[in-house]
């Protein structure tokens, strides 16, 4: 029985569609606000997925335990307008500290960095030149692709080895060979023990392979001449313990910079990377919703339109539905009838608006450098949508639709 | 007597309400409908023919009185109830043929079968159009067929779910009078082989056709007769055929 109900169903169908593809220019205009807004939604969707996605990825490349140490802007007062800069109370010994006295911490890595000129034979290039220890590579999960990064002894001997990064690698060598060539930084010549893996841009929107990494001792006496650093990466052993961490960092840094007895306020600031995070999905919340609400908009002028095609096709079909009354429709198989056509239509544009959606997305991300990822979701939302809108709007027409008086309806032409 | 099929007792139809404003169009009209009659409701517009047979087509409703149908009293019956009687016991044919367009022959046929609890119901159709002569022109759309041919899917579209009684609706009404004469042929020839069938006419040249004239005016029946000079459409159309020849030769 349910089978030949299906098939009944299937062919009343059949038998829409023809009467309904009719008028095709009215059907189509009357759609478009669904096509419209079911591509503008999967298009919306699909650029902020593949934003999101993008940053998620780079936090998480970066680790979600990691906690960033910042040294403070200098502060400026009206007798050092030039002051610039962070202030000079981080230290490496203050990383050390913070790895050997915190239990969550697995390690804290000094960072002392500062744009300098580079030459390699008679090529000379801005780089980034990063003064750090080893540990970088295992706290920001960034390798060497050739050669090796340089060790606890380079760094407490003070050798001036060298890890280049590969965009470096290209500019100044030109994909050759490079490892045990010699590189200058400022002045001082560098052996090159290593080349970085390709890494792209960072959150901050740093070019993350162009940079030069060298020990951090070897950085701050021979080539910055400098005592202090200006951030420290701290692995913690867990998101869980991210917050005792960070506090314990905090109470040890006030302590070694002196701040508790004068009650002076930090001289540094504290990011976890969870903190990126949260804020990560509160501007996708808020993305979500502006999405929403277009979303809400653009399928209520859609469901408007199906309301208006479905109102003119039922009084186009009075006759229609008179004979279906006389050969024995029940005003519930009319109501049927309509609703399904109405969500057929509606679906129609959905599936229209989820095709255009899609080449849209595509469009969109050749033609711009976001990266766009059309969500599953999206499109299964927006089929689901578009019938709801159709059954929803099409209550009405089918309803007016199967209240008609079956002899007035076979008379009307 | 063969069975009976409809028996109607004291119908009454009144549209609207209050003295001044409503219209009696049937007024305690009482007949009996037997298995295999060929019966010709005939009346001027206006008369409560098309009242008389969509009250006892069951689209429509009595005001007052009693309508049995298969020993079912079907004035009480409710809407869906109804839908099922139409379904099931009775076909429509109409003057303007009602066939769905865009929609071809079959399809067509296959209509009142979608409302009912039948399976083979391509088959059932393609029997029905058999019926009727157009087995050749199943696949094609209303608008490719000529008035005539229409008539017949509709006609088609009457038999297909096996009724006891079929309504025709003034069924020549939009047809040239050669068309018209075929498809009284038709309906006879149907009626010869035991259907009941019912012609709402206005025009006494087709009430002829029919086996009983029930004559209505005023929403009354004035005279309900055996019709003895019974004529035969097909003996009709070779009339025309001559008729026709000696027009050409004039």
């Amino acid at each position: 029985m349910w089978y030949k109900n299906i098939m009944n169903l299937l062919r009343t169908i059949k038998i829409s569609r023809k009467q309904l593809s009719a008028h095709k220019v009215r059907t189509a205009l009357a759609l478009l606000g669904i096509v419209v807004g079911v591509s503008a939604v999967i298009i919306m969707i699909s650029i902020g997925t593949g934003a999101q996605r993008e940053v998620l990825s780079k936090i998480e490349e970066m680790g979600t335990n990691l906690i960033i140490v910042n040294a403070a802007e200098v502060q400026r007062s009206p007798g050092r307008m030039q002051a610039r800069g962070t202030v000079t109370t981080l230290t490496v010994q203050d990383a050390e500290v913070v790895e050997r006295e915190i239990p969550y911490v697995i390690t804290a890595v000094p960072v002392q960095s500062r744009r300098m000129q580079v030459r390699s034979g008679n090529l000379t290039s801005s780089v980034l030149v990063v003064g750090t220890t080893p540990a970088f590579q295992d706290v920001r999960n960034f390798r060497v692709q050739a050669g090796s990064f340089f060790d606890e002894h380079d760094d407490i001997a003070m050798r001036r080895v060298a890890v280049i990064g590969a965009g470096v690698y290209r500019s100044l060598f030109g994909g050759q060979n490079m490892i045990g060539e010699t590189i200058r930084i400022g002045n001082v010549p560098f052996e090159i023990i290593g080349v970085m893996e390709s890494k792209g841009v960072d959150l901050d929107g740093v070019d993350q392979d162009d940079q030069i990494f060298i020990p951090i001792r070897t950085a701050l006496r021979r080539v910055f001449n400098l005592s202090y650093i200006n951030n420290i990466y701290v692995q913690a052993q867990h998101q869980n313990v991210m917050d005792v961490a960070a506090e314990r960092i905090r109470e040890i840094l006030r302590e070694r910079h002196r701040l508790i007895a004068q009650d002076r306020p930090d001289d540094f600031t504290i990011h976890p990377q969870l903190e990126l995070l949260d804020a990560q999905r509160e501007t996708t919340d808020t993305f979500t919703m502006l999405i929403g609400s277009i979303a809400g908009v653009s399928l209520f002028v859609g469901g408007i339109g199906i309301l208006a095609i479905m109102l003119i096709s039922v009084r186009e079909r009075v006759n229609e539905i008179g004979l279906r009354m006389a050969v024995g429709a029940r005003r519930k198989d009319v109501l049927t009838q309509f609703l399904l056509e109405a969500s057929m239509l509606s679906l129609g544009g959905g599936i229209a608006g989820i095709v255009f959606g899609i080449a849209g997305s595509i469009v969109v991300g050749i033609a711009t450098a976001w990266a766009t990822s059309v969500s599953v979701y999206s499109v299964l939302l927006a089929f689901v949508f578009s019938v709801a809108i159709g059954l929803f709007f099409g209550v009405y027409p089918a309803r007016k639709a199967s209240l008609l008086d079956p002899i007035e309806a076979l008379r009307s032409e | 007597m063969n069975n009976k099929l409809i028996e109607a007792i004291n119908i009454s139809k009144i549209y609207g309400r209050g003295v001044d404003t409503s219209v009696t169009a049937l007024d305690n009209v009482s007949l009996e409908i037997h298995e295999g009659e060929f019966i010709a409701i005939m009346g001027a517009s206006g008369s409560g023919k098309s009242t008389l047979m969509n009250i006892l087509g069951c689209l429509d409703k009595p005001t007052g009185g009693t309508l049995i149908q298969d020993n079912v009293e079907v004035s009480k019956l409710g809407d869906e109830e109804l839908a099922a009687v139409r379904n099931k016991k009775i076909g429509f044919v109409f003057q303007s043929f009602n066939l769905l367009a865009r929609t071809n022959a079959l399809e067509n046929v296959e209509l009142p079968l979608l409302y009912s609890d039948r399976s083979n119901i391509t088959d059932l159709a393609q029997k029905a159009l058999d019926s009727v002569g157009l087995s050749d022109r199943m696949h094609h759309l209303p608008n490719e067929l000529s008035g005539g041919q229409q008539q017949r899917v509709a006609i088609a579209r009457a038999l297909v779910n096996d009724p006891e009684i079929v309504f025709a609706d003034e069924p020549t009404g939009n047809l040239d009078s050669r068309s018209g004469m075929e498809i009284m042929s038709l309906l006879q020839k149907l009626n010869a082989q035991g259907r009941t069938i019912v012609v709402v006419t206005h025009e006494k040249d087709i009430a002829q056709y029919a086996g009983r004239i029930i004559q209505i005016t005023d929403g009354k029946i004035t005279s309900d007769k055996k019709n003895i000079n019974k004529i035969s459409a097909e003996e009709t159309m070779a009339t025309m055929t001559e008729t026709e020849a000696a027009h050409e030769n004039r």
